[in-house]
């Protein structure tokens, strides 16, 4: 690489080391886990570089939000307090963010927010701004050399020493694609939540808490949120549940609940889930969906009855046990990552699943239910 | 707005993966082989502009960037009921990734004209980004409702409810807007009978057809070609990596009486160990 010093120019100039900044989330003064995981990635992208890990937090009255960011790894919070950013909106949080960046000597390096619906709301529209690269919904991150050799524009040919390598699964998950961005900082990506890990809490970690200054403009306000409705975290103990029974749209209607919960009923320290599609029927209230705007679980078993397996329901199941899904059709995604396919109508299978289950339990055994083959 | 809405919709053509053709043994697609379809989160688009119209008055307008066989999405738009469509077509733009995608629909949007209400799909099933709604929107200077799954219209202001983790949030903007539509919304009505006989008539007939659906290039939307194409794309995609099917080694149970299929299932999970005693 080093023979040939003319095509080699040195370019880190384009993407200089710098901080790391994580831009967090919370929701109603509620700090939301893709945040901590966050911080977690961009703390090792920043010791790799030898830089310092800030982390910017909007929000009203946020009391000890931004201690317990130090505590997960910032050197340096910057909050943004206003009773008009007490909720999300894209807009006004746009000009805080924008504002802030503009204010500095140097952009950070690399900014990074969450694949959630705000991070993915709000990314795009710094990245616009700013005319920078941002990466989508990445499962990996790294920093690492990249040499360009393309002729198209011969003044960025050469060695970029310091580059956000932004991994994302693509192609329906078959592929994996390195995302750089090297020809100017901040280089941006959104990760998917759930998917890095955060650092363990660390009450004796110290840094600085630097309040930074909010000019919203009139134009900022010409959307307003009239109401923001959680109700994800209530009741149904889904997250310590060892076996849970899911199901979804082939369920037919909410009368499917009645057999699933028959199914949930046999076994130990059991729970009843849903996808988000039946739950905005109405089928089943909030607190049952799992899934990327629901709960993440992990139980030894999860039967998913009638669910397709959309990848917003599969990143808050697929770290499960044992996953037996039930689908009439047998190209339905959920096979590609169920361990157990039964194909049939799901509620044939739940009845008998419950039949077998239950013969088992009186001593009978399965096979005096189903006879030999 | 006596002479109703100006509404706009943004579609992409994107590889059939449901289909086989094309799908190279390395995950990648072979664009000139591979079956071609409407961006399938693009149909809730396309359903939320025309409702917009069949509710609130106006016209709606198709727009695409893409190679020419994109013009097979906007004639499935127009039979849906759209009154005309644009493609944006142009050599220059290949390689674009969102940010320069993003500038060349900004550009050829200002060419079509002014919108009340720009409507795009969530995301797409081949770049899956989610960011060119976003984009589009901050070069317009406009506000936004992402993850949309339904809204109304009250005079100047549009009340909409989108998705946020765990819940959802009511919010009310005022036009001119920009909404992605989540695929929680109406799915597509089918083509009318009507719409569609109109519609292969036109496509029959080129001259008429012209009027329908406009052909654009960078130099008739006045978009700097640098600021498009590989030149204007701040990411590359340095590499690739075959990660096989996710999982992929699902056992199928199927084919058998459904007593079979369970007890096979019971038996190798040995589900039996979950159980309460
Ligand atoms: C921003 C955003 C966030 C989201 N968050 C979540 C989330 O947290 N959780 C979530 O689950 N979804 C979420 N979604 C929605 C997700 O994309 C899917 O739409 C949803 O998971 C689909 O639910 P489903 O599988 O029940 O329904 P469908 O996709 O309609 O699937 C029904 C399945 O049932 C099968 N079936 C039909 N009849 C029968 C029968 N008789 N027997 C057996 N099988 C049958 C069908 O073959 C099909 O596979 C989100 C979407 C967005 C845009
Ligand atoms: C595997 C892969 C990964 C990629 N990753 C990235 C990345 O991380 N960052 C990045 O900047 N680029 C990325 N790209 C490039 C990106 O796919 C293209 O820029 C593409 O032109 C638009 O992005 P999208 O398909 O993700 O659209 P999305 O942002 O997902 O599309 C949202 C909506 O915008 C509208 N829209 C999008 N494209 C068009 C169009 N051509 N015509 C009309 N309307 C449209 C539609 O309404 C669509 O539903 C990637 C491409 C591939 C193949």
């Amino acid at each position: 690489m080093t023979d040939n010093q003319e095509t080699q120019p040195d370019v880190s100039q384009f993407c200089p080391k710098g901080d790391v900044l994580v831009i967090g989330e919370q929701i109603l003064g509620d700090l939301q886990p893709v945040t901590l995981e966050l911080l977690g990635a961009g703390r090792i992208l920043a010791d790799k570089m030898g830089q310092p890990l800030k982390c910017l937090i909007m929000g009203h009255n946020l009391g000890d939000i931004p201690q317990r960011l130090i505590e997960y790894g910032a050197d340096e919070v910057f909050v943004a307090d206003s009773p008009e950013l007490h909720v999300y909106r894209t807009l006004p949080y746009r000009r805080v963010v924008c504002d802030f960046l503009d204010s500095l000597s140097a952009p950070p390096h690399t900014c990074l927010l969450g694949s959630t619906t705000t991070g993915r709301d709000l990314a795009p529209r710094i990245a616009a701004h700013f005319e920078t690269g941002l990466t989508a919904d990445c499962t990996e991150l790294d920093i690492g050399p990249y040499e360009h050799k393309s002729k198209v524009d011969p003044t960025k040919i050469g060695l970029y020493p310091n580059c956000l390598y932004a991994i994302r699964p693509s192609f329906g998950e078959s592929l994996k694609a390195r995302i750089l961005g090297p020809w100017k900082n901040p280089q941006m990506a959104t990760t998917r939540p759930g998917v890095m890990v955060p650092n363990k809490q660390d009450p004796n970690r110290q840094g600085k808490i630097t309040p930074i200054p909010v000019n919203l403009k009139q134009e900022d306000f010409r959307l307003i949120v009239a109401d923001t409705v959680r109700e994800i975290s209530k009741g149904v103990k889904l997250t310590e549940a060892d076996v849970i029974v899911a199901g979804g749209f082939g369920l037919g209607g909410p009368e499917g609940f009645d057999l699933l919960r028959e199914l949930a009923a046999q076994f130990e320290n059991s729970a009843v889930a849903a996808s988000r599609k039946v739950v905005d029927l109405g089928w089943i209230p909030y607190q049952h969906q799992v899934g990327q705007t629901g709960k993440t679980v992990r139980p030894k078993l999860y039967i998913a009855a009638g669910i397709s397996g959309a990848i917003q329901h599969r990143v808050g199941m697929s770290k499960s046990g044992i996953i037996i899904a039930i689908n009439k059709d047998p190209d339905s995604p959920i096979f590609k990552f169920a361990h157990h396919g039964i194909v049939g109508d799901c509620n044939q299978v739940i009845s008998e699943m419950i039949k077998q289950l239950k013969a088992v339990k009186s001593g009978k055994g399965v096979e005096a239910v189903v006879g030999s083959h | 707005m006596s002479s109703g809405l100006n509404i706009f919709v943004l579609v992409k053509q994107v590889p059939d993966q449901g289909s086989k053709a094309g799908i190279n043994p390395d995950g990648t697609i072979d664009r000139a082989k591979a079956k071609r379809m409407l961006n399938p989160f693009d149909r809730f688009a396309l359903q939320a502009a025309l409702h917009a119209k069949k509710n609130y008055g106006g016209k709606v307008s198709a727009i695409s960037m893409g190679p020419p066989p994109a013009v097979e999405i906007l004639l499935e738009c127009l039979e849906h009921g759209v009154d005309d469509a644009y493609l944006l077509s142009d050599r220059r733009l290949a390689a674009s990734d969102t940010l320069a995608t993003a500038f060349a629909l900004f550009k050829t949007v200002a060419h079509v004209g002014k919108p009340d209400l720009v409507f795009c799909g969530l995301q797409t099933t081949d770049g899956d980004t989610a960011q060119v709604g976003p984009q589009l929107a901050e070069r317009m200077g406009l506000p936004q409702i992402t993850y949309c799954e339904d809204f109304s219209i009250e005079g100047n202001k549009v009340h909409g409810r989108r998705i946020i983790e765990g819940g959802y949030q009511k919010v009310v903007s005022e036009m001119p807007l920009l909404i992605t539509v989540a695929n929680s919304y109406h799915p597509l009505e089918y083509k009318s009978f009507r719409g569609a006989w109109r519609v292969q008539r036109l496509a029959r007939n080129e001259e008429e057809l012209k009027k329908y659906i406009h052909t654009v290039d960078l130099d008739l939307v006045g978009a700097d070609p640098e600021r498009t194409g590989l030149k204007g794309s701040p990411t590359i995609v340095a590499a690739t990596e075959k990660v096989g099917e996710i999982g992929g080694n699902c056992r199928m149970h199927e084919g058998q009486s459904i007593d079979h299929l369970v007890k096979d299932v019971v038996k190798e999970t040995n589900l039996a160990q979950f159980m309460t005693v």
